[in-house]
């Protein structure tokens, strides 16, 4: 599964769209809604703010689309705006957490909580999820859950093909110990 | 790959259900938007589209369809093609009805004489949003949805019309003759 083949007929919505048919974007908000909202689920682990920046993000991608220069790969377009909205409003969640934080480097040295022994095998997951570094769980999850192909992920995140696998490999090796870990609880 | 990563990776492929009134949000925000590309893209039959500008946005009454909405859009100006015409310009109306349980809904009021069979509406997406434009000419129109060939819903919030004829709730949509 790849993002260059999500619905054969994004081409003739946008074209609709961009004569004017309104109506028919509501098909393409339809047809990825679910897909990107579960990328941004799991990028910023918080319901309400993925839900936030699937809108943002289809709303601005309807700003944009005379920019959308190959309307056949609307959804990969469609992707790339998504994922810098989430790149955004990570840093902005990052920030309002540091308000919290007087002494990070103590933070980060001190042993964080895991998942409980009653936690199901979700609730680690996300835990998990969550303790990756941001460019580490954005690579982690293109490729191992949406699964793509390192050369899109490069044209979508920017990010060199080598420094992608670089992150994926420190994701996995980072999951593998906290879910292991977690396991052991 | 390793067990414990594709047990992950399976666990996070799961389908998420995001909630469908996102639909609605973003169809109503692109609305007051205007047309991607812009007049000279559009340059055809919609050649001097106008920015769409979002008359009323309602919730359905109680009795209506539960979770419905209904909005009016003006698209744009149409061209007028006869000299008779000139001095009365048509516009474009976007009609647009969320009703998720809905299996045909028609367009109904003075610009169609009430007729159903004249201007049915078309679902776009899963989560059955129907669209239709209708070009209007300056004037008063009274105006209901007909969904599932039994219900009438009207807009609460639009100024309403009982019907005289058929004695059903109705709204009405005042189309100016400049912009």
């Amino acid at each position: 599964m790849g993002i260059g083949n999500v619905g054969t007929s994004d081409a003739a919505l946008v074209r609709r769209v961009q004569t004017g048919d309104t109506g028919a974007y509501a098909d393409l908000v339809a047809r990825y809604r679910d897909r990107l909202g579960r990328y941004a689920l799991h990028m910023l682990g918080n319901r309400e703010d993925a839900e936030e920046v699937l809108q943002d993000a289809f709303v601005r991608a309807y700003r944009s689309l005379a920019r959308c220069d190959d309307p056949e790969r609307f959804g990969a377009w469609l992707y790339g705006i998504l994922v810098n909205r989430c790149r955004t409003a990570g840093a902005r969640a990052a920030r309002r957490a540091r308000r919290f934080v007087h002494d990070p480097a103590a933070l980060e040295t001190a042993p964080l909580a895991g998942p409980d022994g009653r936690a199901d095998w979700d609730d680690a997951v996300r835990w998990a999820l969550a303790r990756l570094p941001s460019e580490s769980r954005e690579a982690f999850l293109l490729k191992h859950v949406e699964e793509l192909e390192y050369e899109d992920m490069a044209r979508l995140t920017g990010a060199g093909v080598s420094a992608l696998k670089m992150r994926v490999k420190r994701a996995r090796e980072q999951l593998q110990a906290m879910l292991k870990e977690a396991e052991r609880v | 790959m390793d067990d414990v990563i594709e047990r992950i990776a399976r666990h996070l492929r799961r389908p998420v259900q995001i909630d469908p009134a996102l639909d609605g949000r973003v169809m109503r925000e692109i609305t007051a938007l205007p047309t991607p590309g812009g007049a000279a893209a559009l340059g055809k039959a919609w050649g001097w589209l106008t920015r769409p500008h979002q008359l009323t946005l309602t919730p359905l009454g109680g009795l209506a369809v539960a979770a419905a909405l209904a909005f009016v859009v003006l698209l744009s100006r149409m061209d007028s093609t006869s000299p008779a015409r000139s001095q009365a310009e048509s516009h474009a109306f976007q009609f647009v009805l969320v009703a998720p349980r809905a299996t045909h809904v028609e367009l109904v009021g003075d610009f169609n004489d009430w007729d159903a069979t004249r201007t049915p509406m078309r679902r776009t997406g899963r989560e059955a949003l129907w669209t239709v434009v209708v070009p209007l000419m300056p004037g008063r129109y009274h105006y209901a949805f007909f969904v599932d060939g039994s219900r009438w819903l009207a807009d609460p919030s639009a100024p309403a019309a009982r019907d005289e004829d058929y004695g059903e709730p109705s709204s009405v949509l005042t189309v100016g003759g400049g912009s």
